[in-house]
């Protein structure tokens, strides 16, 4: 749970000071998503990853994203995230940023790697590079939408990056549950990403420092 | 008729002949029966030792070309699981398509850089590629000299109707240019998704195939590709290429087929063709593989062989001839000594024949002398007697004279009766005395004639015995049989002394009817017995006893014509006695002609 803690920590805190909005009025939407049933899928790595099933990618175990979409602000610089490759895996699996945020891709195995995408969103190149490559290579994810991350040495290797137009979001736990705080008050909506193919959503009206239940769905 | 010594020597030559042959008929018969047989089994064994090293050989092929396809089908695998190709085809990027495949086939495709590379390695490399889409047709390039140049034609070669699940291998028909035409090896391996795991896409390399023999000049099968009806064989001349085409168009009717062979000749040589499919179930269309190899070497093996046999058949032959030749010899000579003595029996037999011939001769000459004279004898002897009768009857002649005159009359009956017994002994020498058998009471005969023996003048007052049974029955002629006893009687009175006896007994004794007659009188010498029955032959004792010497031959010779005999069973001081034997009536044995 740690990487999934971390995510989310280092998201609101980035959410929040590019927001610079007031403390006291934060309200918060919390609730549960219901997940879908993990597939037993024979994966090499039995950690934290990406399964493609029937053209459907899906977190493995299985997450929600959980964001709340609505007229907001672009960050004034480019924030930053990482997704590392280690273990001939991407850690995470699944990571949620906003438009405009420049993600590393830190190379922790002793191996080369080769990081590209063909995704719409996002059609990028890192070539070969191995762990002491530096600067650490990076892409700046300017367009939202959902990244297909691979390596084209290992072909398994398959990570997910959701560009998304919200500094708010949050990933749930194994369980399907997510607190989502620090939210501007107003009519907003709010979705859950579930796999590559399945987004639910629910339109909800947050009050100032009041807690909003929302389960999906 | 003596044979000469050439005919014998040709006919034994001409036998020799003969016998070698039919030798030579039946050694050369069985020498060329396992001449043939031997040379077929060998022609069989050279013809199955032939088809299993081309079988070998093409397996051998055939393994190598199964390795470089397995290596060649691996190749494509990976290339159809390279990431940026999923990533293009699964992330809707087909602008990527081919520019992600150009980097990562560059180590497949031959960019025809004018590097060296060994020939093995050069037809593992593609000429061209293209991607099928999910209708199964193909993708355009964006640039076709990056992915080797296909005319239009060629690239719809490549469209096969509907993705496939299994990697494809088949054959496209290309343009060489100048009218020539080659065909390519292509491979279809399917991209499945490793996001929905189905098949989304295709990616086809073109391969150039390779030869059988690979073009190598110690090589001895040459192989191709037939497609269609198109051939794509180069070690073959056009016009042969065109008829073997046309040969294989008619030997691969139907799809079924997969598999075959023919001979055939091309430029004025034999060969022997063979064709298999090279990609079954496979959704491109058939392609049969062809094998030719040449027969010349084979079919010179094969004249060597029967040249061989040849060969080994004459000497086979010369050396049966030569063993003929000498058992021959051998197997005639014995034939040749029998001829040699047989020649000489010949010989002798004539010489004996002749000699025989002369005997008769002789001896018919004799019987008709003997004949002739008694004949022309008793009428000088009749005339004679009866002329001295006459002399008797008339007045003239004294008492002196009568008696001289009486006396020669007596002498003509005797002269008559010597004349009358050689006439019948010339008969019997003749051999024209016939005795006719008839049942034949010998009793009654024999008291006849010793009633006869009584009347005559007794001058020795002889006492004559008789011990006759009433009958005796034998087989014979009555005039003959009388003779012998009257000759036998006549003996015993003649051969007497005064007051002598005469004794005459008869009986049946089995088979034989046996009369013995004794007499008293002057024995016969011991020197004489063996000659008594001779002609002509008198006894010492019998000087001053009438008679003529030829009495006991004719006895004799009348007995044995009737299969009876005479014999001196007696003669001593006391007593001589003969003992006549005749066939009884009944008696079982053959008479004597």
């Amino acid at each position: 749970m740690t990487p999934l803690c971390f995510c989310r920590v280092s998201a609101l805190a980035a959410a929040l000071a590019l927001q610079g909005a007031p403390a006291l009025a934060e309200a918060v939407v919390e609730g549960r998503v219901a997940l879908p049933k993990p597939l037993h899928t024979p994966v090499m790595n039995k950690r934290y990853g990406i399964v493609a099933y029937g053209g459907v990618l899906s977190p493995y175990p299985p997450v929600a994203v959980v964001y709340l979409e609505g007229p907001f602000a672009l960050p004034p610089s480019p924030a930053t995230a990482q997704l590392a490759q280690k273990d001939l895996n991407f850690s995470p699996a699944i990571l949620a940023i906003q438009v405009n945020t420049r993600v590393e891709f830190p190379n922790l195995d002793d191996t080369y790697h080769n990081i590209f995408s063909y995704s719409p969103a996002k059609r990028f190149d890192l070539g070969r590079y191995r762990s002491d490559e530096r600067p650490i290579p990076s892409e700046l994810f300017d367009v939202s939408g959902m990244v297909t991350v691979r390596c084209d040495i290992h072909e398994h290797m398959r990570a997910i990056i959701l560009v998304l137009n919200t500094p708010y979001f949050v990933m749930s736990d194994l369980a399907g549950v997510y607190r989502l705080g620090g939210l501007p008050a107003g009519r907003f909506l709010l979705k859950a990403w579930v796999d590559s193919k399945t987004t639910l959503e629910r339109p909800v009206e947050l009050r100032d420092a009041s807690t909003l239940h929302a389960d999906f769905p | 008729m003596i044979s000469t010594p050439e005919p014998r020597n040709s006919g034994i030559a001409s036998f020799r002949i003969k016998l070698l042959v039919a030798m030579m008929l039946v050694v050369s018969f069985v020498a060329v029966a396992i001449l043939l047989f031997a040379q077929r089994n060998m022609a069989d064994s050279v013809r199955r030792d032939f088809q299993r090293e081309f079988q070998n050989e093409l397996a051998a092929l055939h393994s190598v070309q199964a390795i470089r396809h397995a290596a060649l089908a691996e190749r494509c695998r990976e290339l159809a699981r390279k990431p940026r190709i999923h990533a293009a085809l699964e992330d809707g990027a087909l602008d990527l398509l081919y520019p992600s495949a150009r980097d990562e086939l560059l180590d497949v495709m031959d960019t025809d850089d004018g590097a060296f590379r060994e020939p093995g390695a050069y037809t593992l490399r593609a000429h061209y590629y293209r991607f099928l889409d999910g209708k199964g047709r193909a993708i355009p390039p964006l640039d076709a000299k990056e992915v080797g140049e296909l005319r239009p034609e060629e690239e719809a070669q490549l469209d096969l109707g509907k993705l496939p699940d299994t990697p494809q291998t088949g054959y496209i028909l290309r343009d060489a240019g100048r009218d020539t035409e080659t065909i390519d090896e292509v491979i279809a391996m399917p991209i499945i998704s490793s996001d929905s795991g189905e098949t989304i896409a295709a990616i086809v390399l073109g391969f150039k195939p390779p030869t059988l023999g690979g073009g190598s000049p110690d090589a001895w099968i040459e192989g191709g590709v037939w497609l269609g009806g198109h051939l794509d064989l180069p070690s073959l001349t056009e016009s042969a290429r065109a008829d073997l085409a046309a040969q294989l168009s008619r030997a691969i009717p139907a799809p079924g087929v997969d598999q075959g062979g023919f001979e055939f000749r091309a430029g004025g040589a034999p060969y022997l063709a063979s064709f298999e499919r090279l990609n079954p179930a496979s959704l491109f269309p058939a392609a049969y593989e062809v094998s030719i190899y040449p027969l010349a070497a084979s079919a010179a093996r094969e004249r060597r062989l029967i040249w061989e046999f040849v060969a080994a058949g004459a000497v086979l032959l010369a050396g049966a001839f030569l063993a003929s030749h000498f058992l021959s010899r051998r197997l005639s000579e014995p034939v040749e000594k029998l001829a040699v003595d047989s020649e000489e029996n010949r010989e002798h037999w004539h010489r004996a024949e002749a000699a025989l011939e002369t005997t008769s001769q002789e001896l018919q000459r004799s019987a008709r002398f003997s004949a002739d004279a008694s004949h022309q004898l008793k009428t000088p002897v009749t005339v004679l007697r009866a002329g001295l009768e006459g002399l008797l009857a008339g007045e003239q002649l004294g008492a002196e004279a009568r008696d001289e005159v009486s006396a020669l009359v007596h002498q003509t009956f005797r002269l008559a009766s010597v004349i009358e017994d050689l006439l019948l002994l010339s008969r019997m020498d003749a051999g024209r005395l016939q005795i006719q058998f008839t049942r034949l009471d010998l009793s009654p005969l024999l008291e006849a004639l010793l009633d006869d023996l009584g009347a005559l003048p007794d001058i020795f007052d002889l006492e004559v015995d008789a011990d006759i049974p009433p009958h005796l029955w034998i087989t014979g002629e009555k005039r003959y049989a009388a003779l012998i006893l009257q000759n036998l009687l006549e003996n015993a009175r003649k051969y007497n002394h005064t007051g002598g006896r005469v004794r005459v007994s008869a009986a049946a004794q089995g088979d034989w009817a046996v009369v013995v007659i004794g007499n008293t009188g002057p024995a016969i010498p011991q020197s004489s017995q063996g000659h008594i029955f001779e002609r002509f032959h008198r006894g010492a004792v019998g000087e001053n006893v009438p008679g003529h010497g030829i009495g006991l031959n004719l006895a004799r010779e009348l007995a044995r014509l009737h299969g009876g005999d005479i014999r001196l069973s007696r003669s001593d001081e006391a007593w001589t006695e003969f003992e006549l034997r005749f066939r009884a009536e009944g008696a079982g044995a053959t008479l004597p002609l």
